[in-house]
């Protein structure tokens, strides 16, 4: 793996804290290696919720990059993740995408692990292994670190990353909202969607991260339709917020112009004591006058919590969707999406949730489709000589100057994070570049 | 399901089902959209659940629950009208699609006016100058009936082969 040349490193400093972004760092096979060490395997990344596995003995299969991994719960009910390779020759021992165990065995030589990833079996091992081998040091290898927050699963091929709650920060006090507003949390619906686009990671986690921007003419065939409002300010009320280590979101408000949205994104009433009982003044402040928030966990897990309706502005619903954008190389991503629903939540309005996500969000989804058509566009426009030019002589940078030093912080917002009064900013995205930037510059 | 059981269709039906099945992929690989909403009954339900991998032991590859179209007549519509805005850059320019029906079985349905129809899907969509296609496979179950006369799809089940989709967009119809 080249290191980031001392030169390169500080033009892309100068050049991302003026609010540019060279555009070569989207398909530069050089800059993706780097990615996959010093962004991925360094951080923390996530893999999955803990209502995917609720029993002893349940798995998921799942990839941390390109390291398949096994996510399991043991009989202790303690989360595990494992590398999904066997320790004799290397065989991966899942090859479903989920399932429940009572132990790994491998198809290979029949090696067979605990589900707490001890080698307990070995085919005639007591009469072909002597003191050759002590089985405690051929156990399932674990992931260096795995921790979760409010059914989120994170793990780390960091050793020394700093603990998920200090990672996620400020982040958390949002996360309550979307997460933990409920006495029993959310669970995951279903299994998730899994779609592979032509485009780089980065630019999925910055478009659900802070480019509300692109509503009105991205998804301006809704605003044909009638489903979004005309005002092409729609998305800008409310606060963008800059949060610790990379992470941000908008915290969108309903439109001034348009009809009137219900408390807590129409959330079903019976609902609302338990947000009473679980967050904080603030946090129900912000939820209370919430149209949609949408956000990325840096570096690569987006969040969305909007309101669709099935045509016009009636019966808006609500629904949860969390987003991976696992790397398969620089031009290359396959998409991960989950519905997530309260635990509490009526049965009724679930399966409504549900529709109004597939319908907009999912690979068919009405607004979906043409996002991932023009992240597409974008590696197709990035893969020659002048967008690649590392000394940009071909002014080959992205824009991302809106806003920049000319709109102030709100002092007066009831959540923590640098929240400025519009969504039509580009502070999160240029906060998620500087910590990318931190994190490949390092060595 | 035996051959009897499909003995018991007339030839004539058959005819007129495979017709009507290539019929409605000629509407939608010419892009005839709003016809195609024709073909529909006022009820229509049409999905398309998800396909895991799993393990044999462990039952259905198909994940009924959780599907990627969980469609009725209002949001078809809706998609249809869509496709006809100015405005819906994933069909615009307009893949070239290709919708391959064979296997067609056909069985009796719940009354004399409903037929159960299984078909396989070949679907392909070629992109802008990109020449290798994107391509799907499936399974499709149907409930055909008829009203006033004509054929109309009542409920429609797409199972693709595919766990990933390799296409970056379910744009059309299947
Ligand atoms: S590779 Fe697994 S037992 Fe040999
Ligand atoms: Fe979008």
């Amino acid at each position: 793996m080249a290191d980031l040349e001392s030169d390169l490193s500080f033009q892309l400093h100068e050049n991302l804290s003026i609010g540019r972004v060279p555009q070569w760092i989207l398909t530069d096979p050089g800059i993706y290696e780097l990615e996959v060490q010093r962004v991925f395997a360094s951080n923390w990344y996530f893999l999955g919720h803990e209502s995917e596995i609720p029993n002893p003995g349940d798995y998921v299969s799942r990839w941390y990059v390109n390291d398949p991994v096994i996510v399991s719960r043991g009989n202790d009910r303690k989360i595990n993740a494992f590398l999904n390779s066997c320790t004799h020759r290397g065989t991966m021992l899942c090859s479903a995408d989920f399932g429940n165990k009572a132990n790994f065995i491998c198809p290979y030589h029949g090696w067979t692990y605990s589900l707490e990833g001890k080698l307990n079996g070995i085919i005639a091992g007591d009469k072909i292994y002597g003191t050759e081998m002590d089985r405690s040091e051929w156990k399932l290898r674990k992931l260096p670190r795995l921790e979760t927050y409010h059914g989120l699963i994170f793990a780390s091929l960091n050793e020394n990353v700093v603990p998920l709650d200090e990672y996620l920060g400020n982040l958390k006090w949002y996360f309550d909202i979307l997460l933990g507003r409920s006495d029993k949390k959310m669970q995951v619906k279903g299994v998730p969607f899994r779609w592979v686009v032509e485009a780089n990671w980065k630019i999925g986690s910055d478009n659900f991260g802070g480019d509300a921007y692109h509503t009105a003419m991205t998804h301006r065939s809704t605003v044909e339709l009638g489903i979004a409002p005309k005002d092409p300010m729609f998305a800008s009320y409310g606060h963008q917020v800059v949060l610790d280590n990379g992470h941000g979101l908008n915290v969108i408000t309903p439109s001034p112009v348009a009809p009137k949205v219900p408390p807590f994104q129409g959330l079903p009433e019976v609902m609302w004591p338990m947000f009473e009982r679980n967050l904080t003044e603030g946090q129900l402040e912000v939820f209370r006058n919430t149209a949609v928030i949408d956000g990325t966990c840096f570096p690569n897990l987006s969040f969305l919590s909007p309101m669709h309706g099935t045509g016009g502005h009636a019966h808006l619903t609500n629904f949860l969707t969390l987003r991976q954008w696992r790397p398969l190389g620089p031009g290359k991503m396959e998409i991960w999406s989950w519905f997530l629903a309260d635990v509490e939540a009526p049965e009724e309005f679930v399966q409504e949730s549900y529709k109004r996500y597939v319908n907009t969000f999912g690979p068919s989804g009405v607004l979906e489709q043409d996002d991932a058509e023009i992240w597409s566009r974008i590696t197709s426009a990035s893969k020659g000589l002048m967008a690649r030019d590392k000394t940009l002589s071909y002014n080959n940078v992205m824009n991302y100057v809106m806003g920049l030093d000319s709109v102030e912080p709100d002092p007066n917002w009831p959540g923590p994070g640098i929240a400025y009064p519009t969504c039509y900013l580009e502070a999160v995205q240029r906060a998620f570049y500087e910590k990318w930037h931190e994190c490949i510059a390092k060595d | 399901m035996t051959i009897t059981d499909s003995g018991r269709i007339q030839i004539e039906t058959y005819l007129e089902i495979c017709q009507f099945l290539y019929f409605e992929a000629e509407l939608l690989d010419d892009r005839r959209f709003e016809e195609w909403l024709g073909l529909l009954t006022e009820d229509v339900q049409y999905r398309m659940p998800v396909r895991v991998t799993k393990e044999k032991a462990d039952g259905s590859d198909i994940e009924e629950p959780s599907s990627y179209f969980e469609d009725n007549l209002v949001t078809l519509t809706s998609r249809v009208a869509r496709l006809g805005t100015k405005s819906a850059w994933a069909d615009d320019p307009p893949s070239r699609t290709r919708h391959f029906v064979s296997n067609i079985l056909v069985q009796p349905g719940a009354d004399s006016s409903e037929y159960l129809v299984t078909s396989a899907l070949n679907f392909v969509r070629n992109r802008g100058s990109i020449c290798v296609s994107d391509q799907l496979t499936g399974k499709r179950k149907d409930i055909l009936r008829r009203v006033q006369g004509d054929l109309k799809i009542a409920s429609r089940d797409v199972y693709l082969d595919q766990v990933v989709l390799g296409t970056p967009n379910l744009i059309t119809l299947f």
